[in-house]
């Protein structure tokens, strides 16, 4: 049985629907991302759950119990906000202690929570300085320590890491999963960010203007979307648009192998090949030949931009031993496995290439 | 860029300098001295100097008695302006365009209207025969005459007053991290609690600041306690007036406006100490 349940969740501003009958069940210690771009209703989902914003309809269920209607200081959620919202008169602890004080606990009792909350955060020498004393980082700590010492049923994180510099957000994608499996609360985190999606949930939930599009276990998600848009948003894609064969697709008169092709033969398709599944070979041999125009260097791997006949590819190299396949301008092969490239039917214009 | 000399910040502040000494330097030095100089009654001011004016205003009950008033009325003032100004800004922080715009221009309103228009409006709702008495009348309660006392100048300062108190409050709010209150929810604080506990706090400052202003101009105001307090009720500047235009006593008038002059300052600048040192502390 679920422990949080959305049923057919809606907001609509006058005409503008903002979250479209979304149902979601999470399971009890679960780890579920909202993932999508701006605007795609995900922070107003939130905003239901944690009862700040009321739902136009649907309802939403808590461990059996419906919560739709009821104030957000009645439901002991956790949430961490975008912004922390830190209490800047009140110091690290006295922050961390006010929902326990909120919920008249005793003295003695309030300071061996906060206490123990600060330590789960490594903030414990910090217990005394007030929150312009602290960096974005600690900040982000001290709202997480604040939202669980209520031992809360769900924690809520709105965009908690977008506030972070890249280092320091890869730091705190790994602390969030740690001290989110040390306590085992059941959490849901908003982001626009795919890889801290990925890298931390059980589960992505792949919204899109308002609508839920995908929800499976991030490998899933990345290696079978669902949406074209969500091909392109998760990762890099490359899109070779052709026309459906029994095992792949013809395009501008090659033939590119693919061994899941649900799409109609002789109707317009779509191949989809991630950048890092393309293995590039010497000219003459492979599925597709062009010419190398670009290269760029990531530390951990190259991107190679090839143009072929069916238009630019990129490809993703691994930096493992220093060598390099190509150099700008060489022609070159491309070679792929045909399961690792996926067909479906062309429905619309895309482009061709989406980073 | 030139190379900078130790002149010319000096030489950059001179346009406010000279309107600085010209136009509050001076005239209070020349009070000052005025105060201190001796005054016959069949001569006029004399050129002798003496203290004996301070002694006169700090020894009569009837002077004593205006100062006293002057602050009574002012602090109540400010009370009440707290009182109303704090929930009114905090509201106002809380709409949506028009109605902002709308109430900002209601609260703002009474700065728009002359202070002679405005005070005889008041006389006109609060007299024996205003609106408000007749009402009471026609409830059978009588007459209420409100006029020419001390509630009567209250009621007109704090009308005017209020926008001094809920701009630089509102202003506070604005600054606030609206996920503060969520926040707070969420951890399980009521509305009021949310208010009281993480919102009030941290505009104490804009609360110190309006205060300030209010509490200034209601100690020092002229015209409301002049039409609404009647000819009986004193306020310290129209206790000065009187001095300076009806009986001509300059020296007098000068110590009375001295006095009222330094303990406004002492009472504002006690009052500024102690939130402003609190909120520092806490607030950064």
């Amino acid at each position: 049985m679920s422990f949080l349940t959305l049923n057919s969740l809606s907001k609509t501003y006058g005409n503008f629907t903002a979250v479209d009958a979304v149902n979601l069940e999470v399971s009890k210690g679960e780890f579920v991302s909202l993932l999508g771009p701006s605007g795609c209703g995900k922070t107003t989902t939130l905003q239901m759950i944690a009862g700040l914003a009321e739902p136009s309809a649907g309802s939403v269920m808590l461990d059996g119990r419906e919560i739709t209607r009821e104030k957000p200081n009645r439901r002991g959620l956790g949430i961490v906000f975008q912004t922390y919202a830190l209490f800047p008169h009140m110091t690290v602890a006295q922050n961390v202690s006010f929902g326990l004080e909120m919920r008249k606990v005793g003295r003695a009792e309030r300071d061996r929570r906060v206490a123990e909350a600060l330590a789960l955060v490594k903030l414990d020498q910090f217990a005394d300085r007030y929150p312009r004393q602290l960096s974005g980082g600690q900040r982000q700590r001290v709202a997480i320590a604040r939202a669980l010492v209520i031992e809360p049923p769900v924690l809520l994180l709105d965009e908690p890491l977008s506030n972070l510099d890249a280092k320091l957000r890869e730091e705190m994608q790994f602390e969030l999963r740690r001290i989110q499996q040390t306590v085992g609360t059941t959490t849901i985190m908003v982001t626009h960010d795919q890889g801290e999606a990925l890298s931390i949930s059980d589960r992505v939930v792949v919204m899109e203007h308002g609508k839920m599009t995908q929800a499976d276990v991030p490998a899933a998600v990345y290696d079978h979307p669902a949406t074209e848009f969500i091909s392109s948003f998760i990762g890099k894609m490359n899109n070779i648009p052709g026309i459906a064969l029994k095992l792949g697709i013809h395009a501008s008169g090659v033939i590119l192998p693919a061994t899941d092709c649900p799409a109609t033969e002789g109707e317009p398709a779509i191949l989809s090949l991630r950048p890092e599944r393309i293995t590039i070979v010497p000219a003459g041999q492979g599925h597709l030949h062009g010419v190398v125009s670009a290269r760029f260097f990531f530390g951990s791997h190259w991107l190679f931009n090839v143009d072929t006949a069916v238009g630019q590819i990129i490809v993703s190299w691994p930096n493992t031993d220093g060598s390099l396949p190509a150099s700008q301008g060489q022609p070159v092969g491309l070679s792929w496995s045909p399961e690792s490239a996926r067909v479906s039917a062309r429905t619309r214009e895309t482009s061709r290439i989406d980073a | 860029m030139t190379a900078q000399t130790s002149s010319t910040p000096w030489f950059l502040s001179f346009p406010g300098l000279i309107f600085f000494l010209g136009m509050v330097v001076l005239p209070l030095t020349l009070t000052a001295v005025l105060s201190f100089h001796a005054y016959d009654f069949n001569i006029g001011v004399l050129d002798s100097y003496t203290l004996s004016n301070y002694t006169t205003v700090l020894s009569d009950p009837y002077f004593l008695s205006i100062f006293l008033r002057t602050l009574r009325i002012a602090l109540i003032t400010t009370v009440l302006c707290i009182v109303i100004g704090v929930p009114e800004a905090y509201i106002l922080s809380r709409m949506w365009n028009p109605w902002r715009s709308i109430f900002l221009l209601v609260i703002i309103g009474p700065l728009l209207v002359s202070v002679v228009v405005r005070s005889f409006g008041w006389s006109m709702l609060l007299g024996s025969t205003g609106l408000i008495s007749k009402a009471s009348i026609m409830l059978g309660l009588g007459p209420v005459r409100i006029l020419y006392s001390e509630a009567a100048i209250v009621i007109a300062l704090v009308h005017v007053m209020l926008p001094f108190m809920i701009i630089p409050v509102w202003t506070a709010i604005q600054k606030l991290d609206p996920g503060l209150e969520p926040a707070a929810w969420s951890l399980g604080a009521s509305r009021f609690t949310a208010v009281r506990r993480i919102i009030l706090p941290q505009i104490s400052l804009g609360v110190l600041s309006g205060s300030l202003i209010v509490f200034g101009l209601s100690a020092s105001s002229f015209a409301i306690p002049g039409l609404l307090g009647g000819r009986r009720l004193k306020m310290a500047a129209t206790v000065v007036y009187d001095e300076y235009m009806h009986e001509l006593n300059w020296p007098l008038g000068a110590a009375i406006a001295f006095i009222v002059l330094v303990a406004n300052l002492l009472i504002m600048l006690a009052y500024n100490r102690m939130i402003e040192a609190k909120a520092r502390k806490v607030l950064g």
